[in-house]
This record gives C-alpha cells, structure tokens and sequence, in this order.
C-alpha cells in the first residue's frame, strides 16, 4: 500500500479549529458511535461463533479503532482522534452500549494511544506507516485496558495471541480501512476545505 | 432502529436526574476502577444491586424498561465469564482441584470463581451505564461538562450539535439500504453503507457547522440560558457513592 495522501511531510499544519474541523470530527465520532452500538451487539452475538478459538476474534477487533484514525487523517488538528473516539464512546454509552461507562475510558485509552503517535510528527506526516502505527498504538491501549478490566485471569499466552490478533486487526481495519473510507469520501467531493480533500 | 433515548420526566426530575451529569459520570468511573481491583464475585454483586435499586427508586426508572435496557448485557457477561474460566492460567497448574476436565483442557475452581467475577463485573458495569442513560438528558449532560467540567464550549456543544443527528442518520441509514436494495442489491449490511452514511453525516455537518457559524458561534463569551451548579444533594450523592464503593470491596 502506499502513500495515502501525496505528501509525507506536509507544510506546517494550521491548529486552531474552525467550527466545521469541531462538527464534522463530532459527526463522525456520532456516526461511529451508531456503528458501535450494533458492533456492540454483534460482538457478543459473535460469540458462540468463534468458541473454540475466542481469540480469532479480535481479528475484528480495530473496528472499534476506525474513529481514532479516520478523523484525524481528515481534520489534522491536534485532538481530533481523542474528540473523535470519546464523541463516539459518549454516544454508545447514552443510547445504552453494553459495555457502560467503560466506552468512554477504553474511548479514552484508544484517542489517547493513536494522538501520540500524531503529535510524535507534529500533525505533518499523514503516510500510511504512520497511520498503521497509530492504529496499532491504539489496538496497544485497548489490550492493556482489556486485559486489566475484562481478562484479568487469562493466561499470558492467550493474553498475547490477543495483542497480536488486534495488532493484525488494527492495520487491516482500522488504518486500511480509514485510508479507503478517505478516499471514497474524497472522490465524493465532500472533504472539499479539508487537508485530505487535496 | 436506533433512536435518541426519549426520557419521561419522571426521570428526569426524580433525585438521580436532577444530580450533576458531572458527578454521575466520575461515580460511573470511581466504582469502574475500584471494581476493577478484585475479581471476587461479591462486591460487584453488591454494587450491581445497589445501582438497580437506586435506578428504581431514586431515578424512579419503570422496572420494565430497566429491564429492557439490560437485555443485551447477559450474552457479554457470559462470553466473558467463559473466556476466563477456560483460558485462564489456574487451569495449567496442577495442585488445584479440577472442576470439569475433557481430553487436555482443565477447568479448576479457581478459574471458575474468576471467571464468575468477571462476568458479575460485566453486569455490574452495565447495569451502572443503563441507570445514568436513562436519568440522564444529553443536553444537561453537556451543560454540566461545560460549566462544571470546564470542557471547552466549542467542543461541548459542537459535539451535542452532531449528537442531536442521530434520529436523521438513522434515517440516512433506512434510506441507503433501500437504494441498494431498489438496484437489486441484496439487502441486509454491507460496508459500502458505512461510506454512503459517512457522506451524507459529513455534508450535514457542514450546513450545521455553517449555520453555526453564521449565528457566531463561539466568537465570543457566552451568557448562558440553563444553568448547572452543584448542590447539597451532589455532595450526599458523592459520599454516599464513595460509601457503597467502600462496603463493596471490604466485602470481597
């Protein structure tokens, strides 16, 4: 795969927010928040499904990850992957996600993983690498976080096949994923005003 | 369909609706991390009770619809029980007693308490975010964020702008799938729906952003319509939470 955007090293980036960066990094945070609240249910429907090799799951895991990316490859302002995954976490807690307030600290841990990857550039490098370390930086803060919460007594080995499981997941879905998703919405004319619409 | 949770007033304006959003929110977190210290079955137990019934009777929650915001929980809290009894380390050590063995796998006991744990824990989380969704107004939730929280108010109420389109992305959403299925598309979900949802949320968001704009929005100091401050009764609520926490681990 290769460069998503052109530039590697872009101009100087513009930081403060207009009211449009704030709307549509939120927007898309809500519509993710939509999509989790059924990837929510799905996911513990799932189960059954993959009893034998629970772990084979979290190869679906980045979907949850999506927003921490995709926003920031769009605004490129600094804390937009952190607003866009809490915007989301906030909305499938309020519609009643299974997973309760603890959305919003896994939201949380995930903006926050991926916004250090984004701030370690200075908001300048959009290129895939940096997008795949950033969704894998995430994937990172959601396994200590789930480890810690939902899988404190299983074993190291299962406990690694996991990290390694979403690992795999985060580049595939999450960075693959928001570099595909950009360029639809690019070809569809609506990042226009946006620095991914160049 | 997903819709924005409509709220009675009864809720609304039962003790745990009129509460700082603020506070609930850090009361959610506190007992989160505190639950997260032990995976005895016990104290999430009592605070999974303690929480129920504070919905019914102090946010005047119908048990019905507790009930039916609960439904979805028990299938998560199984599959994380069950992941950690059958994966968890107890299982490989051979002094403890074996509760269940077929072939290989070993199922001991202490991996059956801490899978138990983890599951009450599942619900005791949930069954926390389902009490605070159904006293909680999104509006009042992001009043208290900005006033009592200090989150910035351009992101506060930016965010709440989008959140209130929920109801015309579900409908975005309707409208997509029976595009695809009027081209003889096979109807249920396919990826493609999330970009053509991701188009239209985005074209809203900028007439949003635009007519927010145009009514200068965060140009400058605000003076504010509604109100949020703390109370007497946020205080009682704050100790009385610290308390439930506090007997709940001592149980465990």
């Amino acid at each position: 795969m290769g460069v998503a955007t052109g530039q590697v090293t872009g101009p100087v980036p513009a930081t403060r927010w207009r009211t449009r960066d704030i709307v549509v990094t939120a927007i898309i945070g809500v519509a993710f928040g939509v999509v989790f609240w059924a990837w929510g249910l799905a996911w513990s429907g799932l189960d059954p499904l993959f009893s034998l090799a629970p772990w084979a799951k979290d190869l679906l895991y980045a979907v949850w990850l999506v927003p921490a990316v995709l926003a920031p490859l769009i605004v490129r302002k600094p804390g937009a992957a952190v607003f866009a995954e809490m915007v989301a976490a906030g909305v499938s807690t309020l519609i009643g996600s299974v997973w309760g307030p603890d959305t919003l600290l896994s939201g949380f841990v995930q903006g926050a993983a991926a916004e250090l990857v984004f701030a370690f550039t200075l908001y300048r490098n959009w290129s895939f690498p940096i997008l795949a370390a950033a969704a894998v930086a995430s994937a990172a803060g959601a396994w200590i976080h789930d480890w810690a919460i939902y899988y404190t007594g299983v074993s190291l080995e299962v406990q690694l096949l996991r990290g390694l499981a979403m690992a795999i997941s985060a580049v595939v879905i999450t960075a693959g994923g928001s570099v595909l998703i950009v360029r639809a919405l690019r070809e569809a004319g609506v990042l226009e005003g946006f620095p991914a619409g160049r | 369909m997903i819709a924005l949770v409509e709220l009675a007033d009864r809720q609304l304006s039962s003790p745990l609706g009129r509460a700082s959003p603020l506070l609930k929110l850090g009361i959610a977190l506190g007992w989160l991390l505190g639950l997260a210290l032990t995976t005895d079955p016990v104290p999430p137990a009592f605070v999974t009770a303690v929480t129920l019934a504070s919905g019914l009777v102090l946010g005047r929650i119908p048990a019905a619809r507790l009930a039916a915001g609960l439904a979805p929980l028990w299938a998560a809290a199984l599959g994380i029980g069950l992941f950690n009894a059958l994966f968890s380390a107890a299982n490989t050590d051979p002094s403890l007693a074996v509760v269940a063995q077929a072939g290989p796998f070993r199922l001991t006991e202490p991996a059956v308490v801490a899978g138990v744990g983890l599951a009450v824990r599942v619900i005791a989380i949930a069954s926390v975010g389902v009490v605070f969704g159904l006293t909680t107004d999104s509006t009042r939730l992001v009043d208290s964020l900005v006033q009592q929280g200090h989150l910035p108010e351009r992101f506060g109420y930016g965010a709440l702008a989008a959140y209130q389109a929920i109801p015309r992305l579900a409908d975005d959403l309707a409208t997509l799938r029976q595009a695809r299925r009027i081209r003889g598309l096979r109807g249920g979900w396919h990826p493609r729906l999330l970009v053509g949802l991701l188009i239209l949320a985005i074209r809203h968001g900028d007439r949003l952003a635009l007519a927010m704009d145009a009514r200068a929005f965060g140009s400058g100091p605000r003076s504010r319509f509604r109100t949020v401050r703390w109370s007497w009764w946020d205080l009682v609520l704050a100790v009385g939470a610290a308390l439930v926490l506090g007997v709940a681990l001592s149980l465990g």
